[in-house]
């Protein structure tokens, strides 16, 4: 049964729509929520948590409606964004205390757990943390009440990549707990291939798939061949690049047998996002 | 909401709310337009929502189990309880004023019963022009404060103003009844009478228009983007 389950949701904005987003993510898993910057990502998120007014749509949260049940369902999501800038100048231990009353089953021991786990001290200010660690103060805040479901909104973009492979581990070791749900929005593709179970991948507002990683990945092909066989392939590519060696691309699996004459090879997360992007033009504003 | 409460008080709370209740002491000034006092008040709450602003604190806020509604209602609750602490301790100076200045205020309105229904008057308009503006557009704050301030000023001018009118126009009845009755210490009988009422309108006129500003604020916060 799905956790979390977004139905035709739309979101206009001049200039730009978000398209009937629908998508839907299992219990215990992580999925990874793909696309270029300006994509749509943080968008749908803000209009599934109810923070923008969308045009449609609904969300159910383990098949309740989040939009009738809002204070309900928030009890069960953690939102976690690039960095926690709020209340700057205040400090964690003055944060806690101001969002304990509002979780009933607020773990004080938990939230202990993860301040010393992360190496998080209290009496710090906010604007005193290192983009890892307001992460991680916001991870701990969003397990200490005991989310199901991690909403996780580009949160390893500023890190270095020890922090960024820090951060990953935990998102393991919670995956291992196995009652926890994430939402990974990002574009950093190598963070997801080491540990999402399936992809949610938006293009200009309009999700391009949604499906789980492995088949997602194998369902794409990386193609390489000579500039003299482009035009005739060219209308079974997703995307391609051309050089003065030739062309190389993405097709869909099912197209193998008309590439016979070409070079082919798996293709990565990355190189299928890239591909597909190549081919992508926005649409005029 | 009393949860809502606790968290402002603990993360949005400015010095300035505290600091600004030190302008309820212009009732010692002998001869000074005492209103202004109250728009300190709604000075030090520009602060604490401005404060709040730069802090991010709705968008934290809507992330807690708390509707937008709720959102708003406490913080609606957090002025009306700031504003009542200032309207105490002009109550309170009202008295050391009569002691201290027992021929009246010649700039405007004495220290009565009437000035605190000046001053509800006041807050009513700021709720007014402040609050739907800025839940509709929470990041142009500073704008909404401005167009308040205009409007706040133009109420403070017309009450401050009618006084010193009654003041220099002895003989017409109107104005010599507002003198005798709106215009001075309460003490007992027919003045304390008017005055009663008067503050009484007054705490209607603000408990309406806090209701209609906090309703428009709620609708507006619906369709604002965090």
């Amino acid at each position: 049964m799905p956790l979390l389950s977004v139905k035709n949701l739309r979101k206009e904005y001049p200039g730009f729509c978000l398209d009937n987003v629908s998508f839907s993510l299992e219990e215990g898993s992580i999925m990874g929520f793909i696309g270029r910057n300006g994509a749509g990502k943080t968008t749908t998120i803000k209009a599934m948590l109810n923070l923008i007014p969308r045009n449609g749509g609904e969300v159910l949260l383990d098949e309740v409606d989040f939009f009738a049940n809002e204070n309900r369902c928030k009890q069960e999501v953690g939102l976690v964004m690039g960095a926690f800038d709020c209340y700057p100048t205040r400090t964690l231990g003055a944060i806690a205390a101001a969002a304990r009353p509002f979780y009933p089953n607020w773990d004080e021991a938990a939230y202990r757990g993860y301040l010393t786990a992360f190496s998080l001290e209290e009496g710090k200010k906010v604007k005193e943390l290192s983009a890892g660690m307001q992460v991680k103060f916001a991870l701990a805040l969003a397990l200490s009440h005991g989310a199901r479901l991690l909403i996780l909104d580009e949160p390893t973009s500023g890190l270095d990549p020890v922090s960024r492979e820090e951060l990953l581990d935990i998102f393991r070791r919670l995956m291992e707990e196995g009652d926890k749900s994430i939402l990974f929005s990002t574009h950093v593709i190598s963070d997801l291939e080491k540990c999402a179970d399936a992809i949610t991948y938006i293009q200009g507002g309009q999700i391009l798939a949604s499906q789980d990683l492995i088949s997602f990945r194998e369902g794409h092909l990386l193609v390489a061949g000579e500039a003299a066989q482009l035009p005739q392939k060219l209308p079974y590519l997703l995307g391609y690049k051309q050089s003065a060696f030739g062309f190389t691309g993405l097709i869909a699996r099912q197209e193998a047998p008309r590439f016979c004459d070409c070079r082919l090879a798996p293709a990565d997360l990355e190189s299928i996002m890239l591909y597909r992007e190549a081919k992508y033009e926005a649409p005029a504003i | 909401m009393k949860h809502l409460l606790y968290k402002d008080m603990k993360l949005c709370m400015v010095p300035m709310v505290p600091l600004f209740y030190g302008f309820a002491l212009m009732l010692l000034i002998p001869s000074y337009p005492y209103l202004v006092a109250g728009f300190f008040t709604c000075n030090s709450i520009f602060y604490l929502f401005n404060q709040a602003t730069m802090n991010k604190d709705l968008l934290f806020c809507a992330l807690l189990p708390v509707s937008k509604r709720d959102m708003v209602k406490s913080r609606v609750w957090l002025m009306v309880l700031i504003e009542g602490g200032m309207l105490l301790l002009v109550l309170g100076m009202v008295f050391v004023n009569h002691l201290l200045h027992p021929m009246g205020n010649p700039a405007g309105l004495d220290g009565s019963l009437t000035l605190l229904g000046g001053m509800l008057v006041l807050f009513a308009v700021f709720h007014l022009t402040f609050l739907p503006a800025y839940y509709a557009a929470p990041y142009r704050v500073g704008r909404h404060f401005f167009i308040s301030t205009v409007s706040v000023f133009a109420w403070i001018i017309l009450c401050e103003g009618f006084c010193i009118l009654c003041a220099v126009g002895q003989g017409v009845p109107l104005f010599d009844w507002v003198e005798g009755r709106l215009d001075c210490f309460p003490g007992t009988g027919a003045a304390l009478r008017a005055q009663l009422v008067c503050l009484g309108i007054s705490g209607g006129i603000y408990a309406l228009c806090t209701l209609w500003a906090s309703n428009r604020a709620q609708k507006a916060l619906q369709k604002a983007c965090l």
